[in-house]
């Protein structure tokens, strides 16, 4: 066992002045870097020059619009995910949410010709879907998977019920212009993801919530332990996630013109992928709000080049799954 | 707990790439199906390409292109019920300089937007196969050069005069695909129309455009209806489903099956004597009306509010003849584009 004073003063040292701190190496700099969380930003600005420098028109105003409009939807969905995702959750019904409230839009809308009314209507859906999946997995002490799982199934046979299996058309001013009017490029349905997006960050990072939600994703026990309430703050999690995919439902209608009771996986998949890329630990316990957002606009980035490129619609899928792969593998070196 | 400080500066550091980008505004086309020659670029974005029927309608596309030395770019949806994901299609493909685009929308509403931003640049579309809906078209502006498609209604009226001529009396039940569906309902209604006073029509249902779910349907109706004489399907997946219900149920000589599409395993089936007949549409010749009058569009020449598309009859007879020339068309159809 040593038994030098580690408070002495080093040789070659003037004694009372502490000795210089040992200059970090490269690589315990690059060690102190949470790869993770700046995986998907740093993959998005690679992505952007990349494919710029081949395309010059891809960072072309116009495309960036374009690319924004396409990940509006997503970026809402991401930002209810992160918060299930932070308590060491999974909600695999968002997109079957986001239907089902869509077509409660649809519906309220064909019947009452109010939209402020139908997005009301939409918006409670979606929580009320949320709140439903907290209380069974809090309450009922049934997994997180299985919960949404059913409820996936649960909200789309719904909405087909609801919908009779058919369309109907929402053709209205206001949902049009949100999705083609705006700031130049940004339209209103983008600006409202990045409100969302900011009030999200505040909400994680700036209120004792985001702290009791981050506790409880690291350790239930012992956030209980510490006074949390952490049933309430799962539903909590859960309720945020369905408000979120209530939103995305009204950015979805304007965007498509119509509520449709398909099932729209493709979003469920996306969503878990962003947060994934934006490493969000799926153990719960740390997360960040930029990064999934980031995760969210370079998958659409992604295929938005792919298609510029003219490359075939069956390969996108497969650049997108080599892509999240790719990210949960650079997560590894970080646990 | 740590704020994750790094991730904005990187992500400011992407923004700033981004309004740099802002800058350049040179749109270059991407790469597609390309052929030599030929001013016009064209972008076509159809439905999905994991059903026959739009791979025929882009290999349409890409000979009618070859052909005319037209530059042109196919993308489609993931599936069927992808419709944001066609919308996105749509508008990447809008950001460049093709001077036509042929569209063929999953909904009625789904590309409006889209087609929004290349109405306002003068930009032709032509619509194929499944109509852009009129009311959220004028709502945001979007003007059509035209629309290429089946006559629904006169397909199932072919069917329904086909079954009279096969059958001559007695009842005949109908399969659907979605209930409410705008395609099935036409193609049910002309059958309907075709066969008033000549057959009892006892039951219509819906399958949902599968063959499985078609093959358990009949098996019910032909128990319920023993003396059953033929079944109209609104397409060939449903209608091979139902050949062999009436083969489980050892009915093959006494009930007649016509459906509508004409795609490969259907002609198969009716040459092999098994499917009755399959009133062929040809999303082939669509695909190449719609490059042919996105041509015309783009060079300024007015054209007809609606191209009807082609339609045949294919029985034993001729199914021959149908297989040897598919996807392609096997008779001569009156183009008014040529």
């Amino acid at each position: 066992m040593s038994t030098t004073d580690p408070t002495a003063p080093r040789a070659g040292t003037e004694p009372g002045v502490a000795p210089p701190a040992p200059r970090p190496t490269a690589r315990q700099r690059l060690g102190s870097v949470a790869w993770p969380e700046v995986a998907a930003p740093a993959a998005l600005v690679l992505l952007l020059v990349g494919f710029g420098i081949a395309d010059p028109g891809f960072l072309a105003t116009g495309n960036l619009g374009a690319m924004l409009q396409a990940a509006a939807i997503l970026m809402v969905l991401v930002l209810g995910q992160t918060f299930v995702v932070a308590t060491a959750g999974i909600d695999l019904s968002v997109a079957s949410t986001m239907t089902l409230s869509a077509i409660a839009l649809g519906e309220t809308y064909s019947r009452t010709s109010s939209i402020l009314l139908a997005v009301v209507v939409a918006l409670v859906t979606g929580v009320a879907v949320g709140v439903l999946n907290g209380l069974l997995i809090t309450k009922g002490r049934i997994t997180d998977f299985i919960v949404t799982l059913g409820m996936l199934s649960a909200a789309s046979g719904l909405a087909l019920i609801v919908a009779d299996g058919k369309p109907t058309q929402v053709i209205d001013r206001f949902l049009l212009d949100l999705t083609v009017r705006g700031f130049g490029i940004v339209t209103w349905a983008v600006l409202l993801a990045l409100v969302l997006t900011v009030l999200a960050h505040l909400l994680l990072f700036r209120t004792s919530f985001g702290t009791h939600l981050l506790a409880v994703g690291g350790s239930v026990r012992a956030a209980r332990a510490s006074g949390v309430r952490t049933d309430r703050v799962k539903i909590a999690a859960y309720a945020l996630s369905g408000s979120c995919a209530g939103t995305a439902a009204v950015l979805l209608v304007g965007r498509v013109g119509a509520s449709e009771p398909a099932s729209n996986t493709s979003f469920l998949l996306n969503s878990v992928a962003a947060v994934v890329l934006g490493g969000v630990s799926l153990f719960g316990g740390r997360a960040t709000i930029v990064s999934p957002i980031a995760g969210a606009l370079l998958l659409t980035a992604l295929v938005n080049g792919l298609t510029r490129f003219g490359l075939s619609e069956f390969y996108q899928p497969l650049a997108v799954g080599v892509v999240v792969i790719a990210a949960a593998f650079l997560a590894r070196f970080d646990r | 707990m740590r704020t994750p400080h790094r991730s904005l500066v990187a992500l400011a550091l992407g923004g700033s790439l981004v309004l740099a980008g802002c800058g350049s505004s040179s749109d270059d086309g991407g790469s597609g199906s390309t052929a030599s020659g030929g001013d016009t670029k064209v972008a076509a974005v159809i439905k999905g390409l994991d059903n026959p029927f739009f791979q025929a309608m882009e290999q349409g596309i890409d000979e009618q292109a070859d052909q005319d030395g037209v530059d042109a770019t196919v993308q489609a949806a993931q599936s069927i019920t992808d419709t944001t994901g066609q919308s996105d299609k749509l508008t990447a493909l809008a950001q460049q300089d093709y001077g036509c685009f042929v569209v063929n929308p999953i909904s009625g509403s789904n590309l409006v937007n889209g087609l929004a931003r290349i109405s306002a640049s003068d930009t032709p579309v032509v619509n194929i196969d499944s109509p852009v809906d009129a009311d959220a078209a004028e709502e945001a502006g979007v003007d059509i050069a035209t629309y290429i498609g089946t006559d629904n209604t006169e397909a199932g009226g072919k069917a329904g005069d086909e079954m009279v001529e096969a059958v001559s009396s007695g009842k005949v039940a109908l399969v659907g695909g979605i209930s409410g569906d705008v395609t099935s309902n036409a193609r049910l209604d002309g059958f309907t129309q075709a066969v008033d006073g000549k057959l009892d029509v006892v039951q219509t249902v819906a399958a949902d455009w599968e063959r499985q779910k078609a093959l358990t349907a009949a098996t019910t109706l032909m128990q319920d209806n023993p003396d059953l004489k033929g079944f109209f399907a609104a397409n060939d997946d449903m209608g091979l489903g139902i050949v062999q219900a009436v083969k489980n149920a050892g009915k093959a000589d006494s009930i007649t099956v016509i459906s509508v599409d004409g795609n490969k395993d259907a002609l198969q089936s009716v040459k092999d004597g098994d499917l009755h007949a399959t009133v062929a549409q040809y999303p082939y010749a669509i695909g190449q009306l719609g490059v042919q009058a996105c041509e015309k569009a783009a060079a300024g020449d007015d054209l007809p509010a609606e191209i009807v598309s082609p339609t045949a009859v294919v029985t034993s007879g001729v199914a021959d003849q149908a297989l040897a020339k598919f996807p392609a068309p096997f008779e001569s159809f009156d183009n008014p584009l040529d």
